[in-house]
């Protein structure tokens, strides 16, 4: 323990660091500027571009920060972390954007210094939930998200849906971290140690009472399974999307979610990991049988979410069912437990990253000019604006997963691994799905394309920056469903967790 | 282990048994030759109307919350000073500077809600 | 009966008891006093554990400051005014069952599972664990990280308060 300790590890944290400072510096702004809050989003995406810079570099490395005598780290730098982390600020730098453009967000001007504050509340919690290797950290990053996350949804206060919104999600987020601080003090209780490496080769070496340690091991999932959306743990969803501001909705489907998944693999490949072995499948501690366990939440999650979307007529509630569906798919990578399956997860996650900022874009975008989100409303936009319309085209097509998208490549690599673990059944169930998705995206379609506009609905421009953002979000799908070799370079460099 | 807290015990103790002592003994040795006239709410000679259960004012709530948070922020700084002359031997200024780093991000929080009135009884 | 035995007797029965109570009144003030009573039992069953900080944690932030809180919303809200909940058919037996499964885990957990058994069974750490001094070291030097998250996150809350309770922004 000595100086030196700690400026070695802050080199390892500078993506944190510089997302920090760039929440205090918006805070000062704010104090400072008083009225003149025109900076603020810019002073947003230097921060966001300085986080990039560091964690482009964070992507060679490998090792644990916050080390010491007693202590096995707290916080782990690495390829997979990066990834991770450069989910969250790509998906932050459009939502910045997305704000610098919505009206919903340009009404309560007053409190844009909060607003982008909160922001980075958020990707700090984000970050350090993606890379943090000991459960008190992990739990004070959770907090630290849903804290941020809690007044976002609730911030234009303007209309009853938002505040409910922010209600709602506020009760079942107390509720649900509230279970998962009661698992983390029994897996504390019984192995006396809160970092996940030290657990991990306590549980290898002696016995441990079985269902005590299944007990904790499922409330902790409580905690993530709530951050992620899955099934019993997402009745929340669909109000916060459809109720919080379109940015906060995007943010949350995308980073918030990507966090959760972060943390999920990372909770169970370090604390759980026996060995793995040459064809690259974890050979897992035999406490939880977590194979079963994400069958099971996978199945729910996905035919929940795909069913519950069929009813829906907004179309923010209906991507916030689809982004249940798209969980349930993700788990099934889970379920593979394997290197192949955390590929798998990598690729899709990328895709739907991309996908699913472009089509709340879209939404925005419309809902600026219209003031609605109802499907019935969307009828005939495919005509009188062709470039939104095929837009959102392209983005529903390839949340569906259809070719010549990235989505197609997405769902393929996840039913190759499910094939590859010969876990066919699960693999057709999951096929099953994305046909019941296929109707309710199609219904999408139908309106924009085959429906006559009423006269006059939808005469407004896009802007031409607007547009260069739009293409920005769609031409990538196109190009990665034709020419995806980088895309699965990278999910290969992307999967080295430390230690394994 | 515990006897060493047998003094707050025995103050807890006297705090109830006089709080108890106060308020029964008043009951006990006073006169009591209550008439409904007495016993009605006195709003100053009106007919008590309503209830006096008013709704509080959301700002209330506002303080509130603030004093839990930098309640909170004070518990942090406990365990810092018992052990601050310990550790600085150990491992120097940066004990000091870990709370420095603490203590400015907290104070950013005061000063926002200084600059936003949040502070203020509007 | 040692002196530890007869305290964790009296603040045990304290803490049921005022939790029993607290969960049958229908005057929502008295459940948040008898909740008080139940928050001040708990700290000196901490201290009875040799946690002495956490004790003292429990009486200033519980039962001091969250529970000003408590009262303040309780007072905003004026619950009185609301439809009783407990109206709704099957609420009640829900809320046994969930309650009994939670009784029967941390039963499971407490007879069965000898925490301290197999791992870490380091009884004189366990006991010194407790302390302010100790929970200073790791706080300072192993735990610096998360400390300082703690800062972050207050600092969200606190804007986070600001946000949803001012209405009027200057």
């Amino acid at each position: 323990m000595n100086v030196d300790y700690l400026v070695n590890s802050l080199y390892l944290i500078k993506p944190e660091l510089a997302i920090a400072s760039a929440l205090v510096l918006l805070v000062l702004i704010d104090l400072i500027m008083g009225n003149n809050k025109k900076f603020l989003p810019y002073v947003a995406i230097a921060g966001l571009i300085a986080a990039a810079y560091f964690i482009i570099g964070q992507f060679g490395m490998n090792s644990l920060a916050f080390v010491s005598k007693s202590n096995k780290g707290m916080i782990i730098a690495d390829p997979f972390g990066a990834f991770f982390k450069g989910i969250v600020v790509f998906a932050s730098l459009f939502v910045v954007y997305f704000s610098i453009k919505s009206d919903e967000i340009k009404a309560s001007f007053e409190r844009h210094g909060e607003y982008y504050t909160l922001i980075f509340g958020m990707i700090l919690g984000m970050f350090f939930m993606i890379s943090a290797s000991d459960l008190i950290l992990i739990y004070i990053s959770l907090e630290l998200v849903s804290f941020s996350s809690y007044v976002l949804a609730g911030f234009t206060k303007t209309a009853l849906r938002n505040s409910e919104a922010a209600l709602k999600y506020v009760i079942y987020g107390g509720v649900s971290s509230g279970i998962m601080l009661f698992g983390i003090s029994i897996l504390y209780g019984i192995t006396g140690s809160t970092n996940l490496y030290e657990i991990n080769s306590l549980i290898q070496s002696s016995s441990i009472p079985n269902l005590t340690f299944i007990l904790s091991g499922i409330l902790i999932f409580v905690g993530i399974g709530y951050k992620i959306s899955a099934a019993p743990f997402h009745f929340w969803t669909p109000d916060v999307y459809e109720g919080a501001p379109i940015t906060i909705t995007a943010f949350l489907s995308v980073a918030s979610k990507a966090a959760g998944f972060a943390l999920l693999i990372r909770f169970i490949k370090i604390t759980f990991i026996k060995s793995v072995d040459s064809a690259g499948y974890w050979q897992l501690v035999d406490l939880i049988d977590w194979k079963t366990f994400f069958i099971f939440l996978s199945i729910i999650t996905m035919t929940l979410g795909n069913f519950a979307a069929l009813w829906q007529d907004n179309l923010k509630r209906m991507l916030a069912y689809s982004s249940i569906a798209h969980a349930g798919y993700l788990l099934l990578g889970m379920a593979v437990l394997s290197n192949q399956g955390m590929i798998a997860i990598i690729i899709y996650f990328a895709v739907y990253a991309i996908t699913n900022l472009g089509a709340f874009f879209v939404v925005m975008l419309i809902a600026n000019k219209i003031g609605s989100e109802n499907i019935d409303d969307y009828k005939g936009l495919g005509y009188s604006q062709p470039f939104l319309g095929v837009s959102l085209a392209i983005f529903l097509i390839s949340l569906t997963g259809l070719p010549p998208t990235a989505g197609f490549i997405g769902k393929l690599y996840l039913f190759i691994a499910l094939v590859d673990a010969k876990m066919i059944t699960l693999a057709v169930i999951a096929l099953l799905n994305s046909v019941v998705a296929l109707y309710y995206y199609i219904r999408v379609l139908k309106n924009l394309f085959l429906s006559r506009p009423a006269n006059g609905t939808f005469e407004f421009k896009v802007s031409f920056s607007n547009g260069l953002v739009l293409v920005l979000l769609a031409a990538p799908i196109i190009i990665l469903g034709i020419y995806f070799t980088p895309l699965v370079d990278l999910a290969k460099n992307s999967m080295q967790i430390l230690g394994f | 282990m515990i006897e060493q807290y047998i003094p707050v015990f025995l103050v807890i103790a006297f705090a109830i048994v006089f709080a108890v002592l106060v308020v029964f003994s008043s009951k006990l040795l006073g006169p009591q030759r209550p008439t409904p006239e007495k016993l009605s709410t006195y709003e100053s000679g009106m007919k008590p109307v309503g209830s006096t259960h008013e709704r509080v004012s959301v700002k209330y709530y506002l303080v509130a919350m603030l004093f839990i948070i930098f309640d909170l922020e004070v518990i942090f700084v406990y365990p810092w000073a018992v052990k601050f002359r310990i550790l600085y031997n150990e491992i120097g200024t940066s004990v000091f500077v870990s709370m420095l780093i603490f203590l400015i991000v907290l104070e950013l929080g005061y000063l926002y809600v200084y600059k936003k009135g949040g502070f203020k009884w509007e | 009966m040692s002196l530890e035995l007869f305290l964790f007797l009296v603040f045990a029965a304290v803490a049921a008891v005022s939790g029993i109570l607290m969960i049958t009144r229908s005057e929502v003030v008295m459940a948040a006093l008898f909740l008080i009573l139940n928050l001040a039992s708990l700290a000196g069953l901490y201290l009875l554990l040799n946690a002495q900080f956490i004790a003292v944690v429990q009486v200033i932030v519980y039962a001091g400051a969250i529970m000003v809180l408590f009262l303040f919303v309780i007072m905003l809200l004026r619950p009185e005014h609301e439809k009783i909940v407990t109206k709704i058919s099957g609420i009640r037996t829900f809320a046994f069952i969930i309650a009994a499964l939670v009784f029967v885990q941390l039963a499971y957990v407490i007879l069965k599972s000898h925490p301290g058994s197999a791992l870490n069974s380091d009884v004189t750490a366990s006991v010194n664990a407790g302390t302010v001094e100790s929970i200073g070291t790791e706080l300072y030097t192993n735990y610096i990280l998360p400390f300082e998250a703690a800062g972050f996150l207050l600092l969200a809350a606190t804007i986070g308060a600001v946000v949803l309770a001012k209405r009027k922004f200057e």
